[in-house]
């Protein structure tokens, strides 16, 4: 998904592991995912696509695919594959141009159903939120009737399906949401959640990539139950802060709670050029078109950030990145846009042929802290 | 389908419901509007699925029938034909298309079936009450600036309307809050009122219903239930549904007993406010008010642009102290008030100490208005 995402990085999720106290309660979490959201989105709105193998994306020589239909995934066509390969998966994917403006405007009507239901809104992207509906506002017998309610009326307001996973914490709440995929949902009651992570192979878990999984299988660590009984301070040995993190989450345990307010940590836009360039002067305007991305979005969402940065991809796929930290905000066009130009500078000549051009903005400030002055206070209600 | 209409009434008739039509939508049979031509002339009806308005108007049907044409584009063509112009629209089986003539000029417009169009259902709403148009202006007027534009908190989004009794008197009231400032007018009860439930009105449909009722006559009819309310303005109708949510104890929020008591003209105030506010940055606009006897002192500072500052006669006869507003809180409140005179209430507090309680600005010739505001922390 090229959506910015509000990342937390993997040593924070792993500090967050450790560090969390004992559960006070017993806690209801929903993990809902919308199926398949781009492609079902293009389906939905040109009937011409339904039941055939759509991708959402670029299908030129270097586009990559953003969403895949569950027809073109039978292909085994996966989101963020090259489209030359999907291509070759499947040589009768149709590419359709992604409008993020529509899965916007459909996430925002996702997220008002939620909102009738709790505070408690952790959003993922755009097709993806934890909900944590412990209070029952709506007063329905069981969390899974939650869900089932709040699935229905996404159907019924945007004519998608949606799938959920409930459970006790966001980790088993998420990894069921997986288990009845399409339109479907997966409850994992406290009793079973630890037997449930036991079951699982080691990818399936947050944190571990290819390249753990391949460290853990030649430590014998094959599925959830081998790192539920391995000793933790070994595990911390070999894996460092996620080591504790894992002995943690195959245990079915975290106490990370749905955090409504986590807030962006960085906006950026980035494009794969459609010919590797080399002169520095056509890398520069190759920046600045992204830099006037941004500087749009920043100026739509009065957004107030402090860091730019500026990256470029090599032709062999290694990135390099220069960043700059004003000591205010930088709210004026002219100095974000010099910025961007000496960053670029800094990279010239090139080390190597440039693929791909990217320019964020990061370190926001949330307004009041960003204008330094008195806050507002709030009735007293 | 057909029909022939003059070019007046079919814009007054398309104005009074494609605003509700939103400019990007997901669904796209949302973006039309439903024409119908029967027996009483032409309805229009638009939809956003939260609220839909109808409007029914005088035409000349000479075949009856039902379709769904782009409500803008619709619009935008109409509002661009001459004055004067007679409009016909016909949409037969054979050309599947909407075809809109003035004179020599023609479109066809892509249409989607009329059965698809998705209706709001009217049930389990109570009884008509007939509410005086004025007054319900007034009451919309005076509370809609505070509603909360914060999504998160969607239960604040819109206009509390409820009738109530108290001290006796039967009372339908509009509250309107940000979490920030609170607004609250009182009308009295109309016949019937009393016993319906309160309703939470959403924003959009706020603005909708203030602007139909432009076109309303003396008395506007208002139904509602638990989800949903219903103006009917005469020609125009809309049905909406209402937020889903409990509004909160706003009576708690409403100081009681703030003793010192500021009144200054409410023209120069507002003045003076937005003078020093000039230089202030954007996000804060803070303003910090010094009262003393006889006047109050207004001064903005800002770290880049420097200080502004304006001296204002008042009336106010207690102890000095220093509160901080957001200026932008001022100038709604101040716009409410419509005598000579701006009166401020405030938190009785002992010297020097902050003054972080609610204040309440008041209307020296409107008691059925109340307002509070709270102050930026020092």
């Amino acid at each position: 998904m090229s959506e910015p995402a509000a990342g937390v990085g993997l040593e924070e999720a792993a500090a967050a592991f450790v560090a969390a106290p004992p559960p006070a309660h017993r806690r209801k979490i929903i993990h809902v995912d919308m199926d398949a959201f781009y492609a079902s989105v293009e389906q939905r709105d040109d009937p011409a696509l339904r039941g055939v193998p759509v991708a959402v994306g670029h299908g030129a020589a270097r586009g990559v695919v953003a969403a895949a239909s569950y027809e073109a995934r039978t292909f085994g066509v996966r989101s963020a594959m090259p489209s030359t390969t999907a291509l070759r998966l499947c040589p009768h994917l149709i590419f359709v141009r992604p409008r993020f403006e529509v899965y916007r405007a459909v996430s925002r009507h996702i997220h008002a159903i939620f909102a009738r239901y709790t505070d408690l809104i952790e959003p993922l992207s755009l097709d993806e939120a934890y909900l944590d509906v412990t209070a029952n506002r709506a007063r329905l017998a069981s969390a899974s009737d939650t869900a089932r309610e709040i699935r229905a009326r996404i159907l019924e307001a945007t004519g998608l399906t949606a799938s959920a996973g409930v459970s006790y914490n966001k980790l088993l709440a998420k990894l069921a949401s997986d288990m009845r995929k399409p339109n479907g949902q997966y409850v994992i009651p406290p009793e079973m959640g630890a037997a449930f992570v036991a079951s699982l192979p080691v990818e399936r878990l947050p944190g571990v990539g290819p390249v753990t999984a391949a460290k853990m299988r030649s430590l014998g660590l094959v599925t959830g139950a081998d790192l539920r009984d391995a000793d933790a301070a070994w595990l911390a040995a070999r894996f460092g802060k996620m080591g504790a993190a894992f002995h943690r989450m195959a245990r079915g345990e975290d106490d990370r709670p749905v955090r409504p307010d986590r807030e962006r940590k960085s906006a950026g836009s980035e494009t794969t050029l459609s010919t590797d360039l080399t002169a520095p002067d056509e890398i520069a305007t190759a920046v600045m078109t992204m830099a006037a991305d941004v500087w749009a979005w920043r100026d739509k969402h009065a957004a107030l950030a402090r860091t730019v940065t500026v990256k470029l991809k090599y032709a062999d796929f290694r990135i390099v990145t220069r960043s700059r930290t004003f000591a205010a905000p930088v709210t004026d066009r002219g100095a974000f846009e010099a910025a961007c130009r000496e960053l670029v500078g800094r990279l010239m000549p090139p080390e190597r042929p440039v693929r791909l051009v990217g320019v964020s903005l990061h370190g926001f400030l949330d307004a009041p802290e960003a204008t330094a002055s008195a806050p507002q206070l709030a009735l007293p209600f | 389908m057909k029909l022939t209409i003059e070019r007046a009434a079919l814009l007054k008739a398309l104005g009074h419901v494609q605003s509700v039509v939103e400019r990007r939508n997901t669904i796209p049979i949302l973006s039309n509007v439903l024409i119908s031509a029967g027996p009483r002339g032409l309805a229009l009806s638009a939809t956003d699925l939260d609220m839909e308005i109808v409007d029914e108007t005088e035409a000349e049907v000479e075949a009856p029938g039902q379709i769904t044409a782009p409500a803008h584009t619709l619009y935008e063509i109409v509002r661009k034909l001459p004055e004067g112009a007679e409009v016909s629209l016909s949409y037969t089986g054979d050309d599947p298309r909407l075809q809109v003539r003035a004179g020599r000029y023609k479109v066809n417009l892509p249409v989607l079936p009329a059965g698809d169009f998705p209706a709001m259902p009217k049930d389990g709403l109570s009884q008509a009450v007939e509410v005086e148009t004025e007054a319900l202006i007034r009451l919309i007027d005076r509370t809609r600036f505070a509603i909360s534009t914060e999504e998160t908190r969607y239960y604040l989004t819109g206009i509390y309307l409820h009738p109530l009794v108290e001290e006796g008197r039967e009372i339908l009231r509009a509250v309107a809050t940000d979490g920030h400032r609170l607004a609250l007018a009182d009308m009295p009860a109309p016949a019937g009122a009393v016993g319906a439930p309160g309703v939470i009105i959403p924003r959009k449909t706020v603005q909708e219903a203030r602007r139909l009722m432009e076109d309303a006559g003396e008395t506007v009819s208002v139904q509602v239930s638990p989800q949903k309310v219903r103006f009917d303005f005469g020609r125009a109708s809309l049905t909406s549904k209402v937020i889903d949510g409990a509004f909160p104890d706003y009576k708690r929020v409403i100081p009681q007993g703030n003793g010192r008591v500021l009144t200054a003209d409410n023209a120069l105030f507002a003045a003076a406010v937005d003078r020093v506010a000039t230089i202030s940055s954007e996000k804060s606009r803070s303003v910090k008010l010094a009262v003393e006897p006889g006047r109050v002192v207004l001064t903005v500072r800002n770290m880049e642009t420097g200080q502004a500052q304006e001296e204002l006669e008042a009336d106010y006869d207690g102890a000095p102290f220093e509160i901080g507003f957001n200026a932008r809180y001022l100038l709604d409140v101040s716009a409410q008030i419509g005598a000579e005179m701006i009166e401020l209430r405030f938190a009785d507090r002992a010297g020097g100490a902050a003054m972080l309680d609610p204040v309440l600005v008041l209307d020296p010739k409107d008691a059925a208005s109340q307002f509070v505001l709270m102050p930026l922390r020092a």
